[in-house]
């Protein structure tokens, strides 16, 4: 990468590292998710500040070409996310389900009593 | 001395669960049917998130009806009744559908094997009946039977039937665990016997349903098809449901 890719790099990740912490001030996003969002934008800023860490850990592992360990890296963590997201969606699911079963119970014991 | 059958009769509480999506046009004639065959039975309608006037409709016919906020399909209207009928301390309870699909002449034939079982099914496709459905239809419902036959080690003819009947230990595991999602009948099916209950199957004769549409189209059966594969296959059935 040049030298003016990696300020914009880093000028992106210090702007994502602000809209998240905003974020949580406005009671927006939750602080777990936050932590993830945080992790990433540090992990891009600090790609962007040293590129030799990238350069020095594709090395080790072999990798030739050093943007597939990016790439790598950054599919696996989505991947990850996406099933995760999965998991959640599926026990909300389960929540919301139960709770309109309370409410019809509750409207009937109340219609009972009115 | 009055005879045993008769004392135990009198002392069993039966109710009638009839889930109901936007049935406001059928629902009467099936209400009033049973009022007529079955009176002292219970009816209970789940009105599962109708926009038109199914609960109103409900409440005319002299049904206690539970209302919905949204609609939650075939599976989870079930689970509420099963809840209801257990809450209310039922011995035992049936299905039955809201577009006059069942025939109230058919449900002591139904109750009365309920006598040496925990779940009875209503089959379609028993000795006496005349029912047909489309091929490619007819080609999952094989293979689901095949499966299911694998699966409970026991020959099920109508895995899909909502025609049934339920003993009150049943209806205690439903009503925690029903299956809520579309082909509930058949994930149901494999949770009662994996369990451990006995299900029997009764060849009974159904209608055709008077209004209403068919609830599927055949790339949603498709997708409920291969979904229903992975849980039987997954068995998911042996193990508690996980509650949160």
């Amino acid at each position: 990468m040049s030298g003016g890719a990696h300020v914009l790099v880093g000028l992106l990740a210090l702007g994502a590292l602000l809209v998240v912490v905003r974020l949580v001030r406005l009671q927006v996003l939750k602080a777990k998710y936050s932590i993830l969002w945080l992790t990433v934008g540090a992990a891009l800023a600090v790609a962007a500040a040293a590129p030799g860490v990238l350069d020095w850990a594709a090395e080790r592992l072999g990798i030739g070409y050093q943007p597939t360990l990016f790439l790598l890296l950054a599919i696996g963590f989505l991947l990850l996310l996406a099933m995760h997201f999965s998991y959640e969606l599926s026990r909300m699911e389960r929540r919301i389900r139960t709770l309109a079963e309370e409410l019809a119970l509750l409207r009937r014991d109340a219609e009972r009593k009115g | 001395m009055v005879p045993r059958a008769l004392r135990y009769r009198e002392t069993v509480r039966t109710a009638v669960i009839i889930p109901a999506f936007n049935e406001a046009q059928a629902l009467p004639a099936v209400l009033s049917s049973l009022s007529d065959q079955v009176p002292d039975h219970d009816v209970v309608v789940i009105d599962d998130g109708s926009t038109d006037a199914t609960a109103r409709v409900a409440r005319d016919g002299g049904a206690t009806c539970l209302s919905l906020p949204f609609n939650l399909g075939i599976g989870g209207a079930l689970r509420l009744g099963f809840r209801h009928v257990v809450d209310q301390g039922y011995d035992r309870a049936y299905q039955f559908d809201a577009d006059g699909q069942h025939e109230p002449s058919q449900i002591p034939v139904l109750l009365a094997a309920l006598d040496g079982a925990d779940m009875v099914v209503g089959s379609r496709f028993g000795s006496h009946t005349g029912y047909r459905v489309g091929w490619g239809r007819n080609l999952a419902m094989g293979l689901l039977r095949r499966l299911v036959g694998h699966l409970s080690g026991q020959k099920f003819t109508d895995t899909s039937s909502g025609f049934r009947a339920f003993g009150r230990p049943v209806l205690q595991l439903f009503a925690s665990e029903y299956p809520v999602e579309y082909m509930d009948s058949v994930e149901a099916l494999i949770l009662a016997t994996g369990r451990g209950f006995r299900v029997v199957e009764v060849p009974v004769s159904m209608g055709d349903r008077r209004a209403g549409r068919p609830s599927n189209r055949n790339l949603r059966l498709v997708y409920h098809f291969v979904r229903v594969l992975i849980v039987l296959l997954a068995g998911s059935h042996r193990r508690p449901a996980q509650t949160s």
